[in-house]
């Protein structure tokens, strides 16, 4: 009984090393998790906390709609007026597009081209948390390897791209958005076909850079994926420009996106299961070698 | 406070810190419950005790996130001998120190993640995250600190209330 205080009050007398042995177990925590070691004890551990998480989660949203049915009753009724007006006008376009959309299938058919978009398989998953960490911004989904989810995989919504698998386990995996700073994405202007790179912002809007000079961008065009670099399929959606201005370079334009989805707000979204990224690493290493 | 009201608040705090917190966000910045708590907690608890709520708070929180397991305790550690040191210094850990100590500590915690995310091979962008993650969790902790403070003093004076 004697050994075991006078052993405590030893510990408490040296804080020094005290300290010292506890970051050698966070460091040993962090080498074991990094090389995979804690895999299965962070599944089994996180299983339950995703349960929570799920649950709460569900929760958050049903009180935030409640409190912003209310709070935005008047700002509804002003979005439902612009809504209308931009429905006449889009039924008027509407008519132009299904013109086009025929003469496309024609030449489709002739082509034996099937569209990218039609041919995608989709996993419904629904989010169940978002990052702790603020410094990311990732969302954890109920979908992993089991309902044949893998890194790489492309998230989308109706609205539009959301991001791409990052980590998968068995039954959760977590998705990296296209507003995480640290994303990029090859995106292309619909109405010019101008490309450019599309990250995200600090602030969790979207910019795309790298637009040349001489391209024509308009507030409102939309920006879609282009497939270059392989990581996402063409043609998603990503968002409407807000702005443009020339890039601090002078080499290029800057062009503010606003993504159509509300990325605080996620419920469900859909995994394209049938989309392999194409993994350009290899010609990294040929060209250093 | 006891063992398992002190797991369930953190785990409860960990959850809530991936659900509700950010429906609340300003640009990047939330509340971090688990910091909040897990210092409160440091002001009623000895350091052993502590460390521990530490590295169980900071696990919890790694579950919940891209972060390898362990990298969050490792700025949650740092900050219960920052406090240990703190009580060393001053007569009383009051709510006017630990708001200095949470303003400090909501700092150093992110960038100590920072280092840890560069460490592990995970991009990262300082001056952005200073200017759009810190500074606005930093405002967010010193509000819910209140609360948090609150909750944590009245379980451990419950717990302290010695049996008749």
């Amino acid at each position: 009984m004697n050994s075991g205080l006078s052993y405590r009050r030893s510990w408490r007398a040296n804080r020094g090393l005290f300290l010292f042995v506890t970051l050698m177990a966070c460091a040993a925590l962090i080498i074991a998790s990094r090389v995979g070691l804690l895999t299965p004890f962070e599944d089994a551990f996180a299983a339950p906390l995703n349960a929570i998480s799920a649950v709460f989660n569900r929760v958050a949203f049903r009180i935030n709609a409640s409190a912003g049915e209310l709070a935005q009753l008047q700002a509804l009724q002003r979005r439902n007026a612009e809504l209308e007006e931009a429905l006449a006008q889009f039924q008027a376009e509407l008519v132009e597009l299904r013109e086009i959309a025929s003469d496309y299938q024609r030449l489709a058919d002739l082509l034996d081209y099937t569209s990218a978009a039609r041919s995608m398989e989709f996993v419904t998953a629904e989010v169940i948390a978002f990052d702790q960490n603020a410094i990311f911004r990732t969302i954890s989904i109920n979908r992993g390897t089991r309902d044949g989810i893998a890194v790489g995989m492309p998230v989308v919504t109706r609205q539009g791209l959301v991001g791409r698998v990052i980590q998968v386990s068995a039954t959760a995996a977590r998705v990296m958005l296209v507003t995480e700073t640290t994303s990029s994405v090859s995106g292309r202007l619909q109405t010019t076909r101008a490309e450019g790179a599309v990250f995200g912002a600090p602030n969790g809007n979207l910019i795309m850079s790298m637009i040349p000079l001489d391209a024509e961008v308009r507030e409102g065009d939309l920006v879609v994926t282009s497939g270059l670099g392989g990581g996402f399929p063409a043609d998603l959606v990503i968002g409407q420009v807000t702005s443009v201005r020339p890039a601090e370079n002078g080499l290029s334009q800057e062009a503010q996106i606003r993504s159509l989805i509300d990325f605080d707000t996620l419920e469900f979204v859909l995994v394209v299961t049938n989309f392999q990224p194409v993994d350009l690493s290899v010609f990294d290493q040929v060209g250093r070698n | 406070m006891q063992t398992f009201v002190g797991v369930l608040l953190l785990g409860l705090a960990a959850a809530l810190g991936s659900t509700f917190m950010p429906q609340i966000r300003v640009f990047s910045g939330m509340p971090d419950l688990v910091l909040l708590l897990v210092l409160s907690m440091a002001v009623f608890n000895p350091l052993e005790r502590a460390v521990a709520w530490a590295l169980i708070g900071g696990i919890f929180q790694d579950m919940l996130s891209i972060m390898p397991l362990g990298a969050s305790a490792v700025g949650l550690v740092l900050m219960v001998f920052f406090i240990d040191w703190v009580r060393g210094q001053v007569f009383r850990i009051g709510l006017l120190t630990l708001l200095g100590v949470t303003v400090i500590s909501t700092a150093a915690q992110k960038i100590i993640l920072l280092i840890v995310s560069a460490l592990v091979g995970l991009p990262i962008r300082p001056l952005e995250t200073a200017a759009y993650v810190i500074l606005p969790t930093i405002v967010y902790n010193v509000i819910f600190l209140f609360p948090v403070y609150w909750l944590t003093r009245r379980l451990s004076r419950a717990r302290a209330v010695p049996k008749t």
